[in-house]
């Protein structure tokens, strides 16, 4: 072959290894797509704050009767055993970091209300819990054990020691505990049904 | 005034999510039960190819480079978040999983990262690979848990795996997204001279796709998310439809690509099969074969490059 007939042969070859997905390239959208919306941290922890405020419903019962109440609960710290790393965290606490294996120290105001015969009154609870996965490293199932120190307001005001014991699945969201305070009069055994978002 | 305007944001910023949500639930409580896949394969190792790739269901697919196993987003729960249930089963008995070179995780989210999962991996692979911010959302496990920055990479014995740009939504309990802002990524494996792309998860971003070209010229396979689709003006921000992972896989070069990402869970507003239908028809559009766009079964292993 020619020098000259060499260069058009070269042009092609090279134009089918290298300019024909060029050309492809340039039928297809340069259009990007648009940013997704993300909340800000500061809108994040807004609507963590508020989702605070959304109480866990309970069922107090006493030894002479059955009533209701509200409970909130707060974090101020956590030591998580089961999480790959940051085992320290506080108040925002991602529901994996709780329920892999964590002990947590918890403040609980409560709100006993609705039953026949007797007043509603405030208490307010400081604990200790332990959580324990069962499975899939406690997102769909977790337990935990606790104790707390409460403080009874109102005319029976009287503080004492309480027990609990809890389940919970749905990346912690939902669960029962079951606390109990054999001191704590008309509010011996209190069923909650906890709700928690982080 | 304040109020007012704080409600049309709130309103503005939900309604949209809202209603997918409802339909995705809707539809979550009328799924079927579980397909089962015919002829699973029992022995994935396949000694007479040089790339092999079995789709596993949704993103999970076990990559053969040579003699190398990688597994990436492995998912083999029968629900996801304890509400989303699976449509067809695995492709493959984790048990059967030869062991393997690295394990990657594109993302937070429940169809991508799932810790019961990992835990039929723990014992096959010395390192699961995430992206930045991760592990501090994962629990302990036996195989070390490393991040990796955009274009960093891990190398051993032979095998590189290298981050790559794509654009999705950090975080795993929604809440978290806002905090873990850089938690995704799509990855290329490098071995013996070959090169694959998973995609993981991605909106479609042409600069994301070119500037991984650049860096690897020679892909050998792209491993694309093709779905969800519909409802398409939710799903733009972090989802291609078919037709722009088409355009994707022009823009990354890659000699062949896989489709992954589509009827495996309930997360839209497509039909079963709706999302390959739709591959289907912009490839013949397009002129592209079935040889450049291979669409696997779920359980199915095809053979891409043999020795």
């Amino acid at each position: 072959m020619s020098r000259r007939g060499a260069v058009p042969l070269f042009a092609l070859v090279a134009f089918g290894a290298f300019g024909a997905p060029n050309a492809a390239a340039e039928e297809v959208s340069t259009q990007p797509a648009p940013k997704p919306r993300v909340l800000s941290p500061a809108a994040a922890v807004g609507i963590w704050a508020a989702a605070q405020l959304i109480p866990s419903p309970e069922l107090v019962i006493g030894k002479r009767h059955v009533g209701g109440g509200l409970r909130w609960q707060l974090t101020p710290v956590l030591y998580s055993f089961g999480i790959a790393e940051r085992p320290l965290r506080t108040f925002l606490i991602s529901p994996i970091a709780r329920h892999s294996g964590s002990i947590e120290l918890h403040v609980s105001p409560e709100w006993a209300c609705c039953a026949a015969n007797e007043q509603s009154g405030w208490l307010v609870r400081a604990g200790l819990r332990l959580y324990l996965p069962l499975l899939e490293h406690g997102e769909k199932l977790s337990w935990s054990v606790g104790g707390s120190y409460y403080h009874a307001a109102g005319g029976n005001s009287r503080n004492g020691a309480a027990a609990d014991l809890g389940l919970f699945t749905f990346n912690g969201a939902f669960g029962l505990n079951l606390t109990v305070s054999p001191w704590l009069s008309r509010r011996e055994v209190i069923t909650t049904f906890a709700i928690r978002l982080f | 005034m304040c109020y007012r305007a704080l409600l049309a944001l709130v309103l503005g910023l939900t309604l949209p999510g809202c209603g997918f949500a409802w339909r995705a639930l809707k539809r979550n409580l009328s799924a079927p039960p579980e397909r089962t896949v015919a002829h699973q394969v029992v022995d994935p190792k396949r000694p007479e190819a040089r790339l092999a790739a079995l789709w596993v269901g949704h993103a999970t697919v076990l990559l053969q480079l040579d003699d190398r196993f990688v597994l990436t987003d492995p998912v083999f729960s029968h629900t996801l978040s304890q509400a989303s249930p699976r449509l067809v089963e695995p492709g493959l008995d984790p048990e059967r999983l030869p062991p393997l070179a690295a394990v990657v995780i594109s993302h937070m989210h429940f169809d991508h990262l799932s810790f019961g999962s990992l835990d039929r991996v723990e014992q096959r692979t010395p390192i699961v690979l995430v992206p930045p911010g991760v592990r501090a959302s994962m629990p302990r496990y036996a195989f070390e848990i490393r991040e990796l920055e955009t274009w960093a990479s891990y190398e051993h014995d032979g095998l590189r795996v290298t981050a790559v740009p794509v654009q999705h939504i950090g975080g795993r309990y929604a809440l978290d997204s806002a905090f873990e802002t850089r938690a995704f990524t799509g990855y290329v494996f490098e071995y013996h001279g070959l090169s694959v792309y998973f995609g993981g998860d991605t909106a479609y971003i042409p600069s994301a796709f070119q500037a991984t070209r650049a860096r690897f010229p020679n892909l050998a396979l792209a491993l694309l998310p093709i779905c969800p689709d519909a409802p398409r003006d939710f799903m733009q921000y972090t989802h291609e439809s078919p037709n722009q992972a088409l355009d994707a896989f022009t823009l990354l070069g890659a000699q062949r690509m896989i489709p992954i990402h589509f009827d495996t869970y309930i997360n839209s507003d497509d039909a079963f099969g709706a999302c390959p239908r739709e591959l289907r028809e912009r490839m013949q559009a397009r002129g592209l074969s079935d040889e450049q766009v291979q669409i696997l079964a779920i359980g199915e292993q095809r053979v891409l490059i043999a020795k």
